[in-house]
């Protein structure tokens, strides 16, 4: 049977911006349908008003040229729409079968014999009696398709799903998609992975800033004029010249060993690298594998043994942040909201938290607020953070230009290493493109960078030498030259 | 010296009957936080519940309306924190932190015509058997409904959060009202039932002391249980199990050092005084210390206000 959805003229307004502008979609089973974006492009906010857990201010949905009702997620389900979120939309200290049995009306052993039946067909493998905490993202992600084939759906709408997986997770999840495209089930991808689309889907439609841009076959498309649809402008791109590095050493990481008590957290285990400076070393990894222990080791969030590192020659393993800073280390962390900057807080004040013995932001326990301003100022105008107003508390900056305040108030005082954690997570094509170029440019000044990333296209580009992180430990470190992204994605499955 | 060893019986007994208003506002409360909310008004809706069974049995003379009347008490004055902290998202610490000096202040005023009036006898179950088998006839038998009710309960609240799809539900909740909301699951429904229903056990808690335990009205008389009930879930992990056990131990070590002061024991009436709470939270953090388990028990959306955005 065929499944015919359709989205006709859907709007809806979030208080100062618009989320979709009259958008109208048609979509038919038997295809895989691309929906690709930049972030903040609406494409979230679509598929939510389609598994109803956002309710659009106007517009209508049709399935099979019936008008749908969804004002609740369950409205979803009861008209065989299944949605597998971004986000794990899953009860992390319930077992996966207690995930599984939580909104299926079905009795226990039937519900484990239907599983059952759907992991032996797709050939899924995953322990039901296991809290879901104790899976990995790969997992997880099955679960949450599972949940939505024990309902038989007509509509399958995945949004972002590859954002967690490796390479080799990814290809399976494919040859699933295709299978139930096959089966008749409609699937709607969301994305904004341009390979991707090319790979798997059949159509494509693009939105930018809330509208419809644009609706085209597969065939008549490429990753060029997909990237100039989505951005809606041409995109330079950016290479890094591969220049003679110094050999002198910067950074040294002897037998480096973290154990952590929380069951959530990643033990790391004998981490060795040295970095040389004007180098960049990208750290390659599926989340959740020890990057935010590694980046919290390096940044003296978690203090260490104090010979485990040795930067320009001191022995700085047992010193807080703060001390590190003042030995020419920098950091900026993967969260930006939680960790970087107080949201709460002006920007001025944020630059202020980043302070140094020589910077005189405080005199005698005052705070010199006209020196932190005009040292705010100079960061704003020499980092292209899109504001003049100092005042504004940095919740209100969005992602890229906040990114771009906290690696300049970092970049301002030119240290000669900085960290960072997934610079570019949740930033627009354009932001991403400056703070590639900034990365860079310190290398070329002769800084080093030591670049810990889940997006291994970036690695690939801005790193010297690459390593991967899995389960703690870290990789023996490769010239980027010699690896490719179907080799990282081997080591960061587990894989030699 | 000999013990009769029916005296011992009895002691245990009145250990068993101190535990029981702990273990009804804790199973109450228990399912109130596995759903994700901190109620901390525990001590103001068992003193509610104290003077309204109380106030009622006087009043109309039946002990039934006085019991479910306590409990409608409790249900009532949840309602009010239900109602701030879901509906009108307050914090609820706060709010919890204002119902208890609400509910103390309150059931102070109510309670003005209700001191020094005699209490009437609660009805006991199973008096003929009292005298059939030393040791534990006076363990087992003689006691009010609402004892052997609370008895049952941590094994009932045990059952129901593990085996039922509704307990799955309310845990579900607890851990991430987003993806509940998410799977068309009424968060703020399960969330007000949940606040509801520890309100209705810690109404029949403070019935329990003012009608059962010590059948007459004094002010303030909880005496700061509902703080222990508080602390028996968190460092219980959640657990109903180990909220039994901790209660036992807290009635025990309470009526113990009551008997050692009597006796003479040449050891600091404060210290004596201060044993019960300190030996109860050593224990019950010696035996929940599995932070694994402990993980995967705790509430993780434990007092954060859940707002649904659309």
């Amino acid at each position: 049977m065929n499944t015919n959805l359709k989205i006709s003229n859907v709007t809806k307004i979030y208080p100062g911006c618009i989320a979709n502008d009259d958008v109208s979609l048609e979509f038919n089973s038997g295809k895989i349908y691309a929906l690709l974006g930049e972030n903040g492009a609406g494409k979230s906010t679509l598929v939510k008003i389609l598994s109803g857990v956002v309710i659009p201010d106007e517009g209508k949905i049709y399935l099979n040229k019936n008008i749908l009702k969804l004002n609740s997620p369950s409205d979803a389900k009861k008209n065989d729409i299944g949605m597998v979120f971004q986000h794990f939309n899953l009860f992390e200290t319930l077992s996966v079968f207690e995930n599984l049995i939580i909104d299926s009306d079905e009795q226990r052993e039937s519900l484990r014999e239907k599983i059952d039946t759907i992991m032996k067909k797709y050939n899924f493998s995953v322990d039901l009696d296991v809290p879901v905490l104790n899976l990995s993202a790969g997992q997880k992600q099955k679960v949450e398709i599972i949940r939505c084939l024990i309902r038989s759906p007509k509509v399958l709408i995945m949004d972002e799903p590859t954002s967690v997986l490796t390479e080799q997770e990814t290809s399976e999840l494919f040859l699933s998609l295709k299978k139930f495209s096959e089966e008749g089930i409609l699937i709607i991808y969301i994305t904004h992975k341009l390979k991707e689309v090319m790979q798997l889907c059949d159509e494509v439609a693009v939105m930018r800033r809330g509208k419809l841009v644009s609706v085209s076959q597969i065939d008549n498309e490429n990753i060029e004029s997909l990237a100039n649809k989505m951005v809606g402008q041409d995109l330079k791109t950016i290479k890094k010249k591969k220049e003679n590095t110094s050999s002198e050493q910067l950074i040294k990481i002897t037998n480096l060993n973290f154990t952590s008590e929380d069951p959530f957290e990643t033990n790391l285990v004998d981490i060795n690298f040295s970095l040389n400076r004007g180098e960049c070393l990208g750290v390659a990894g599926i989340s959740g594998n020890g990057q935010s222990e590694l980046f919290q080791v390096l940044s003296g969030e978690i203090i260490s043994n104090k010979n485990s590192i040795e930067f320009n020659k001191n022995f700085i393993g047992d010193l807080n942040p703060q001390e590190r800073r003042e030995y020419l280390m920098a950091f900026s962390p993967e969260d930006r909201l939680e960790q970087a900057a107080i949201p709460q807080m002006a920007i001025f004040e944020n630059v202020a938290l980043n302070n140094f013995k020589s910077s005189n932001f405080f005199n005698n326990g005052l705070i010199n607020e006209s020196k932190i301003k005009e040292h705010s100022k100079k960061i704003i105008s020499e980092f292209n953070v899109n504001t003049d107003n100092i005042d504004l508390k940095s919740q209100f900056l969005s992602g890229g230009n906040l990114q771009k305040l906290i690696i300049g108030r970092e970049l301002i005082t030119s240290p000669d290493l900085l960290i960072c954690f997934n610079p570019t997570w949740g930033l627009d094509v354009g932001a991403i493109n400056y703070i590639h170029e900034t990365l860079i440019k310190i290398n070329e000044q002769n800084k080093s960078i030591i670049l810990i990333s889940t997006d291994t296209d970036e690695l690939l580009k801005l790193s010297d030498k690459i390593s991967v992180i899995h389960r703690g430990r870290l990789s023996k470190i490769m010239n980027a030259e010699d690896v490719t992204s179907e080799k990282l994605g081997i080591l960061m499955g587990g894989g030699n | 010296m000999i013990v009769d060893i029916n005296f011992v019986g009895l002691i245990v007994a009145s250990i068993m009957a101190s535990a029981v208003p702990l273990i009804l506002a804790s199973c109450g409360e228990l399912i109130t936080e596995r759903s994700g909310v901190l109620n901390l008004g525990v001590e103001g809706m068992m003193i509610i519940g104290a003077i309204s069974g109380f106030a009622l049995m006087t009043v109309t003379g039946s002990l039934i309306i006085a019991v479910f009347g306590a409990m409608l008490a409790g249900v009532l004055i949840s309602t009010i924190f239900a109602f701030l902290t879901q509906t009108l998202i307050t914090n609820h610490v706060a709010t919890g932190l204002a119902l208890t000096i609400f509910g103390i202040g309150i059931s102070a005023m109510i309670g003005k015509n209700f001191v020094g009036i005699p209490g009437k006898e609660f009805p006991v179950l199973f008096e003929g058997l009292k005298d059939t088998i030393p040791l534990l006839s006076p363990i087992l038998f003689g006691h009010s409904i609402v004892f052997y009710f609370a008895f049952a309960l941590p094994f009932i609240t045990s059952y129901f959060l593990k085996k039922t799809k509704i307990g799955l539900i309310v845990r579900a909740v607890g851990d991430s009202p987003e993806a509940a909301s998410n799977q068309g699951i009424n968060v703020r429904f399960v969330r007000y039932a949940c606040i509801l229903y520890g309100g209705a056990m810690c109404g029949l808690a403070g019935a329990y002391l003012s009608m059962i335990y010590t059948p007459q009205w004094i002010e303030n008389m909880t005496g700061g249980r509902g703080w222990i009930a508080l602390a028996l879930v968190v460092f219980s992990t959640w657990n109903p199990i180990k909220i039994l056990i901790g209660a036992i131990i807290f009635g025990g070590l309470t009526i113990i050092q009551f008997h050692m002061q009597a006796i003479g024991v040449r050891i600091p009436v404060q210290f004596l005084t201060a044993l019960p709470y300190i030996v109860t939270i050593i224990v019950l953090v010696v035996i929940s210390r599995d932070s694994r388990k402990i993980r995967l028990s705790t509430p993780s959306s434990l007092g954060k206000s859940f707002h649904k955005d659309n």
